[in-house]
């Protein structure tokens, strides 16, 4: 293998590459550390880029190799994550001016099972405020910018994961979902990201938003890379007693696996409902590259979508008030005035409500599952146009900055409620080179079989391979 | 269900401890008012013997194609 500039490989590559000795950790973490750099004026990805404890970090990593010792299959590997992952002894900002200087006094269940396969921590990545907004603004550390258009959102709340991810200056990256945070990203910057089911992977240590919806996986710029991270990160964790206690599958093996055979259900409304021009061609587009390897193609009814899209919100608005509100009375003047004002919806929610939507989460979930039986996966867009500029969606907390917010994630948030695991995957190009993401929705605790036609698709395919030009 | 008006947001707010101004009330109203409209059909229509937990009862029974 011929590695000329190391960051450019894929995460399952450079794994590779490093317990080979083909490239040196050093080599890959300075890789990554230099288009880190590079890219921050333009891109703000990065919270913090720690070079200095990176490249010692490297250098042991590749003193353990000479001498026969891996710690795991990440041997080496840089990697740099949402700043809402705590990680012991570093500071951990949410995002917010309120967490500015915390430090963090536990690890992440999820952070530490990486660290354990041997991964070495690059820094920490942007993030929208308390993970609370699906575009990428922050006003206490500024926008992060899409490195496929730098006027343009990359999608929040993991904004940094998913600009740091497609413009390659870390292998990987955490987010985490409890809206459409991982998969807004992924679809706006053109990576692939899944959003595990609810209680696939601890929660332990990662910034609580809402309990109910939250959920934690990657942003990589495979569907395989996806797999390997979900694969060390899965399983029951005693830290975090909602995880499931169920055998964790050879993701792996599910992405070598073809999809020939499988059927894909498309959703007659709602998820094809007012899409703009580019993106319904492209899911036209991905139907077809599916048909081609093979998967049979059914149209799905699914129950009412904006119910569910209502009980998320319910949901989510609650949960995150009740999470904030020492800090709503004590420190008011510390939040963003856009997170503020979304906090402050859940005042308006009653305890009725709130637990009815809890109640209701099982029927639904139920009627879901009956309406897709016989497929295995929906497909669908990931939200109904590209990118918008930075400057459109600065709306702050004006009167119409919710409904906006509703528009971009009103594909996402069904998911949230029902729990299920979700795989975004880059499926074209706009005409004006804005990336378009397509999501396939699956059953509970089945994500190998999205990661099995995920992977099929990226066969096919080589959107997930183009690379925007470094700033 | 019908949407709260901007006047019941603000007694909500007070009696959560957190008073918000009239104009945040109606923002709040702004905001919140299509998520009560989109949940209406729902509200009130559950059966008695339905808890939350019935979720994970789902999820786990379901999980298979």
């Amino acid at each position: 293998m011929s590695v000329t500039e190391p960051a450019l490989l894929s995460l399952t590559d450079v794994a590779d590459a490093i317990a080979t000795k083909t490239i040196s950790s050093r080599e890959a973490t300075q890789s990554c550390l230099d288009r880190a750099v590079k890219s921050q004026p333009s891109l703000n990805a990065y919270m913090s880029i720690e070079a200095d404890a990176a490249l010692a970090a490297a250098d042991a990593a590749d003193a353990a190799l000479a001498r026969g010792q891996s710690r795991g299959v990440l041997h080496g590997v840089p990697l740099a994550h949402k700043d809402m992952y705590y990680d012991e002894g570093h500071v951990v900002t949410c995002g917010s001016h309120i967490r500015r200087d915390w430090v963090a006094t536990t690890t992440a269940t999820s952070l530490q099972r990486l660290k354990d396969a041997g991964t070495v921590r690059l820094g920490s990545l942007q993030m929208v405020e308390f993970a609370y907004g699906p575009l990428g603004h922050n006003v206490h550390y500024g926008a992060v910018h899409n490195p496929w258009h730098v006027d343009h959102v990359t999608g929040g709340s993991s904004s940094g994961s998913g600009s740091a991810v497609a413009a390659r200056l870390t292998f990987a990256a955490l987010g985490s979902d409890t809206g459409g945070s991982i998969r807004l990203p992924a679809h706006f910057c053109g990576v692939s990201g899944l959003k595990t089911t609810v209680g696939l992977v601890s929660r332990a240590g990662a910034m609580p938003l809402s309990q109910s919806l939250d959920t934690v996986g990657p942003l990589a710029r495979t569907v395989e890379d996806c797999a390997l991270i979900t694969g060390l990160m899965a399983g029951a964790d005693p830290l975090d007693p909602t995880t499931s206690t169920r055998s964790v599958p050879d993701y792996m093996a599910a992405t070598r696996a073809s999809a020939k055979g499988m059927t894909v259900g498309i959703p007659k409304a709602f998820y094809v409902d007012d899409l703009d021009a580019d993106t319904a061609a492209i899911l036209q587009n991905t139907i077809a590259t599916l048909k081609d390897e093979g998967v049979k193609i059914v149209e799905v009814d699914l129950p009412n979508q904006g119910q569910l899209t209502a009980a998320c919100q319910f949901v989510l608005a609650t949960e995150a008030a009740a999470m904030h509100k020492r800090w709503m009375i004590e420190r008011p003047q510390d939040y963003g005035a856009q997170v503020l004002m979304r906090l402050q919806n859940g005042l308006a929610i009653t305890g009725v409500s709130y637990i009815e939507a809890l109640r209701w989460r099982g029927p639904a979930l139920a009627a879901y599952l009956a309406a897709v039986t016989g497929t295995d996966a929906v497909l669908a867009p990931v939200s109904p146009g590209a990118a918008p500029t930075i400057a459109e969606t600065d709306v702050g907390n004006s009167s119409g900055a919710e409904a906006m917010i509703q528009r971009l994630t009103r594909f996402t948030r069904p998911i949230n409620y029902l729990g299920l695991p979700g795989l975004s995957i880059p499926a074209g190009f706009t005409k004006s080179k804005l990336p378009v993401g397509m999501q396939l929705i699956g059953r509970p605790f089945d994500e190998a079989t999205l990661l099995t036609i995920g992977a099929t698709f990226q066969r096919a395919t080589d959107f997930h391979k183009q690379c925007p030009e470094l700033a | 269900m019908t949407k709260p008006t901007a006047k019941q947001i603000k007694a909500l707010t007070e009696v959560s401890g957190l008073p918000a101004s009239d104009e945040v009330a109606e923002r709040i109203a702004t905001s919140i008012g299509p998520a009560f409209e989109g949940f209406a059909a729902v509200a009130g229509t559950l059966p008695f013997d339905l808890e939350p937990a019935t979720f994970l009862a789902v999820q786990n029974t379901k999980a298979a194609k």
